[in-house]
């Protein structure tokens, strides 16, 4: 359901789940309009000379996947912050699953936070994030 | 540098003075791609031709100051590690709005993990429009994990 006003929102509500376009063609469009341009984003080989397991998905774009995901939840949403620790690497090309969980709610002031993780196929967590979002009350 | 007081000497000696200025000035189209590289839907963020186009709330955080520490700061043993990032939208940043990111440090502060001591530095870039408004705060937290030494072993 997508949610419009913060009457939508229930505390321990999860987010549906979104799956972020990690190939090395978006990373790449991603780079290139970020200003970040670096092999060991947009080229596996060269990150692997680098002792890395692959090429890495910035922090920065896992970080706009978050931001995405909420707004796909809730369109009308204004993101007013968010947090985000690199527990580990993203590597270009896997395959993330990101979740998200209402840990607040406040009716009166329209707002909530959102606990948001960014897990791999072995449920292992690379990402982890905070934000507080205005909804409209 | 390995003690609190070396820690509270940097922190009095480097918090919260400005390092680093910088101006950016974005195209709708660099915005618009941001934006759906990281998956947005809104028109708000992916069209320029809509009434409210703006960059994505994480887009801040893309801004990087030439100096990454002030001058005179000391080199510490260990690895830096890139250890998380903060943004705090305020206003929208339009396309072809010219921005000044005004960058300090925030924080310093260390942990004590498994894996030994951790420092933490938090540069923080204050992002301004041409009238001096604040638009966003983006932080970069940078970690340095320092090798125990044989003293911390015993």
């Amino acid at each position: 359901m997508s949610v419009t006003t913060i009457n939508d929102v229930e505390f321990g509500e999860e987010l549906p789940v979104f799956d972020p376009d990690t190939s090395l063609e978006n990373v790449i469009r991603f780079t290139e309009a970020a200003g970040w341009r670096g092999s060991r984003f947009t080229d596996h080989a060269a990150a692997r000379k680098e002792g890395l397991p692959g090429a890495l998905v910035p922090g920065i774009m896992s970080q706009g996947f978050l931001a995405a995901m909420i707004h796909r939840w809730a369109p009308t949403a204004i993101i007013t912050n968010v947090d985000t620790i690199f527990r580990a690497p993203v590597i270009v090309d896997d395959v993330y699953h990101i979740n998200g969980v209402i840990t607040d709610v406040d009716l009166d002031a329209g707002t909530v936070e959102v606990d948001l993780t960014v897990t791999n196929e072995k449920a292992e967590t690379r990402v982890f994030g905070t934000a507080a979002v205005q909804l409209p009350t | 540098m390995s003690d609190l007081a070396d820690i509270d000497a940097l922190r009095a000696e480097f918090l919260n003075k400005d390092f680093d200025v910088q101006t950016f000035v974005f195209e709708a189209s660099q915005l618009a791609s941001y934006a759906l590289a990281c998956g947005e839907t809104a028109a708000s963020y992916t069209d320029p031709e809509d009434d409210d186009f703006q960059a994505p709330p994480t887009f801040p955080t893309s801004l990087q100051p030439k100096r990454r520490l002030p001058e005179g700061f000391p080199k510490l043993p260990g690895l830096g590690m890139d250890a998380g990032k903060a943004v705090a939208p305020k206003l929208p940043i339009r396309p072809g709005v010219e921005l000044t990111g005004r960058t300090h440090l925030h924080d310093i502060y260390r942990k004590t993990g498994r894996s030994g001591q951790m420092t933490f530095f938090v540069t923080r870039m204050e992002i301004y429009d041409p009238n001096g408004t604040q638009l966003a705060t983006a932080d970069t937290r940078v970690v340095i994990r320092e090798k125990p030494t044989a003293q911390d072993d015993t």
